[in-house]
């Protein structure tokens, strides 16, 4: 591979996670967190699943209606979610059953 | 101490400074870590404060006091049945929203409460300045702002503290509004609990009533022991409401209380309690430093690249301090060796005492410099970042990303210890996750296995130490999640449970934590060595030395040393006599009539070991052993460490100095190893294997019991391990020598 053919490379890989960043891949506007790839400020519209994990989500302050930040958003992985000042990691399950809309 | 203690507890959220505030005011030496829920056990303090004796209980961090964790139910369990006079919840002032949602649970449950305002310079650093006399008003109990980690403001805590306590006051509940439709409710659940009475004696009814409709699976099951038919009247009554508020607004009723929780928090803070002086949308430091370092792709990279600087630091600058101490052992030995007359006390002291201990001892600076690292990781707030990264990891092997921490504390930095990894797998909610964990723990490279990697690494792959010991760290890794992931497939088949965990922000920790902490680890270590080890060894050195040679046999080595004596004048002995160290240059017939003299003393040593008790348990198992390269002296040596994996290392220098008692008693065990015909690399590795793997040392396999609630568990570990280890050894030892 020439020095230009990897520059090339280089250059539709950081076009492909850039495209992503400004939300060209992640049209949804609606849906699981888990599913949502773009920092930044998202509500809280809904929280699915079991009941007592419902509940403990509530006490940690994610609940239908809030504010949150999506720190550190891992497509289809765990996320860091930034909700009433503390950072909060949710696993995948858990970010799953977080129905957000990104504001 | 005041024998009419008043009684304290210590409650907040995790990483909220507890266990701080807990050291600083008790002088207990307790670890604190980042990571949430490392306190699972209350632990208790007692000190002084103007001739008033305090006994000081510090909680498990919590979130809330309903029963989603077994630290919530741990803290209510204790309030309710303890009482204590009054309790400190200690809040983070930086993050004062969240941390205030456990403080309405305390102000409904009514118990006698201080608010410490913690943390207070990190808030101000952020710009939040907090009216801690207008909070202390709208809340109605005493507020004071304290720096824990400074001792700042903790005086004046305990005053208003104590003065609490002094008041003996009734519980008085507050209530909080959750709504009309909601308080219409909770009137009605109340009026069935006062009419029957049920569970009045424990808690506030109103606190019940929220519980019930909380649907608290502890407060339900005591509803029902307590009194059938109110309990199933109020359950019938709670799902109704729940049911309709399901269909009407999609949400459980502890959604709606936990929404006016907030509201009712964020109602006083908006009464000019708080002021932010920058933008209270931006993103903290702390925050920013996340997006780098648990990024996908970055963030894994940057954690082998730390964990790797650990063990460069670790041991690369521990290097001279163990040599000096081991120099220092040996140094030791030879003193004693040219003070005491000949004979079993001299043989106790030297082959017992010292080779033992000072074996385990020698290996202090490098624990320590271990610790120190870890340290600085716990402290910064990384190690919660790790547990967030392995986390994925973690799923595909069938744990929990709480089960890290378990990992880490046992040894998955190498240097921890398995019995508080078993332990901490309390946190773990899932029993069957839990019991994986409880399995696998032991397997990682836990503070006493160390030293023998250390050792081996050290005297084999003298060139790549670093490198061989960061390999046989990941190799430890990779076992524990491959046998987990197989216990979860098999025995242990089930559900993966959530992992949700409140990240601590990135803090530079104080010198006098990270000293705090290294000490505390370094002198449990050091005490061990004096206590548990000290015994074993003395007791190994006894199935080593009895019952010595028959008369028969050691008449025949007399008759030899006679006759190899015989051989050179009178003048020869003389000058051996004479020579004062082994750097005294002797003539040829002096040198010949020593290395003769030393051969039969050699033969004599190793005929009296083989003799001994150890020797023979060692030699009847050899023939199963050599399949995987262990002499009988190795035998000796891993029988010790089921006792305690310390003994490995004390029992191996035990063994090799009295088989080999012509070699200068300054030389280090790794040079006599590295000597001995039995031992070469291929020999050192499948003996790593074996010691990484084998059966746990006695005092985890009695926790593992008692976390576990039987002893079957226990004794698998025992035997899996033991059997697993053994055909990994046979594997290396027999394909290593193929080449």
């Amino acid at each position: 591979m020439t020095l230009k053919e990897l520059n090339k490379k280089c250059e539709r890989f950081a076009k492909k996670v850039g495209s992503c960043r400004r939300g060209k891949d992640c049209p949804k506007q609606y849906g699981p967190l888990s599913e949502t790839c773009q920092t930044g400020k998202l509500k809280i519209c809904k929280i699915t699943g079991d009941r007592k994990h419902c509940a403990r989500m509530a006490s940690l302050g994610v609940l239908p209606g809030e504010e949150a930040e999506l720190i550190c958003p891992q497509n289809n992985a765990q996320c860091l979610l930034k909700v009433h000042g503390g950072t909060l990691s949710l696993d995948q399950d858990t970010s799953n059953n977080i129905i957000v809309q990104t504001l | 101490m005041s024998r009419h203690s008043i009684t304290m507890a210590l409650a907040g959220n995790p990483n909220a400074g507890k266990t701080t505030l807990f050291n600083e005011l008790t002088g207990a030496r307790q670890h604190v870590g980042n990571y949430p829920g490392i306190t699972v056990d209350h632990k208790e303090g007692y000190f002084s404060h103007d001739g008033q004796g305090i006994t000081i209980t510090d909680l498990p961090g919590t979130y809330s006091l309903s029963a989603y964790s077994v630290e919530e139910v741990v803290s209510r369990d204790f309030l309710t049945n303890n009482r204590p006079d009054v309790v400190i919840n200690i809040v983070d002032a930086s993050n004062l929203e969240r941390n205030l949602y456990l403080t309405t649970q305390f102000l409904e449950m009514g118990v006698p409460l201080v608010i410490a305002l913690n943390m207070i310079d990190v808030a101000r650093d952020r710009g939040i300045e907090i009216q801690a006399e207008k909070l202390a008003e709208l809340f109605g109990v005493p507020i004071i702002p304290i720096i824990a980690r400074t001792g700042e403001g903790t005086d004046e805590l305990i005053k208003q503290a104590v003065s609490v306590a002094r008041q003996k006051k009734e519980w008085q509940p507050t209530d909080i509004s959750y709504g009309e439709d909601l308080d219409t409710i909770i009137i009605q659940l109340e009026a069935l609990l006062s009419r029957d009475g049920l569970l009045t004696g424990r808690y506030p009814v109103r606190f019940t009533a929220i519980k019930y409709l909380e649907h608290d699976d502890q407060i339900i099951t005591l509803g029902q022991n307590e009194n059938q038919t109110t309990a199933n009247e109020m359950e019938k009554l709670v799902t109704e409401v729940s049911e309709h508020l399901l269909k009407t607004t999609d949400v459980y009723p502890e959604a709606i209380i936990a929404d006016h929780r907030y509201g009712f928090i964020k109602s006083i803070l908006r009464q000019g309690v708080v002021t932010h002086k920058f933008d209270t949308d931006r993103l903290y430091t702390s925050d920013k430093i996340d997006k780098v370092l648990t990024n996908r792709l970055f963030g894994p990279l940057v954690m082998l690249c730390i964990l790797f600087f650990l063990y460069q630091f670790t041991f690369s600058w521990s290097e001279l301090p163990v040599s000096m101490m081991e120099g220092f052992f040996g140094w030791l030995g030879s003193v004693v060796d040219s003070a005491l007359p000949e004979g079993p006390v001299k043989s106790m002291v030297i082959s017992g005492v010292i080779d033992g201990v000072g074996g385990v001892l020698g290996f202090v600076p490098l624990i320590m410099f271990m610790f120190f690292g870890i340290a600085v990781l716990e402290d910064s707030g990384y190690l919660a970042r790790v547990a967030f990264m392995m986390d994925r990891i973690f799923r595909i092997f069938g744990l929990h990303g709480s089960s890290v921490m378990p990992f880490i504390v046992s040894g998955g930095i190498a240097g921890g210890c398995a019995v508080p990894g078993v332990m901490a797998t309390r946190t773990l909610r899932s029993p069957k996750e839990r019991m994986a964990t409880l399995l696998t723990v032991p397997f990682m490279n836990c503070g006493a296995k160390v030293p023998v990697l250390v050792l081996l690494i050290g005297a084999f792959f003298k060139e790549h130490k670093a490198l061989y010991m960061f390999l046989f760290t990941l190799l430890a890794w990779l076992v524990a999640l491959v046998v987990s992931k197989l216990l979860r497939t098999t025995v242990l088949r089930g559900e993966a449970t959530p992992f949700v965990m409140e990240l601590p922000p990135y803090r530079l920790p104080t010198l006098r934590g990270l000293f705090i902490h290294t000490w505390e680890r370094t002198w449990q270590y050091i005490k061990k060595a004096g206590t548990v080890i000290l015994g074993i060894s003395i007791l190994l050195w006894a199935l080593m030395t009895y019952p010595g040679l028959p008369q028969s046999e050691q008449e025949i080595y007399n008759a030899e040393r006679a006759a190899v004596s015989a051989k050179f004048p009178e003048t020869v002995h003389q000058e051996l006599l004479q020579a004062q160290s082994a750097d005294t240059l002797l003539s040829d017939a002096a040198r010949s009539l020593q290395e003769e003299l030393e051969d039969v003393n050699r033969k004599e040593s190793g005929s009296r070991l083989r003799n001994s008790f150890a020797g023979k348990i060692g030699t009847f198992l050899e023939p199963v052993s050599s399949l995987a390269g262990f002499d009988w002296r190795t035998n000796i040596a891993l029988l010790g460490g089921f006792a305690a994996k310390e003994v490995i290392i004390s029992t191996l220098g035990t063994a090799y100095s009295m088989g080999e008692v012509a070699i200068d008693a300054s030389d280090s065990l790794g040079l006599r190893l590295v000597r001995d015909p039995n031992w070469n690399a291929v020999v050192a590795v499948s003996a790593l294997i074996f010691i990484m793997f084998y059966a746990p040392c006695f005092v985890t396999v009695v926790c593992i019991a008692k976390e576990a609630g039987s002893w079957k568990w226990a004794f698998f570990s025992m035997a899996f391990n033991t059997i697993f280890a053994f055909l990994g050894a046979v594997t290396v030892f027999q394909i290593g020598n193929l080449f």
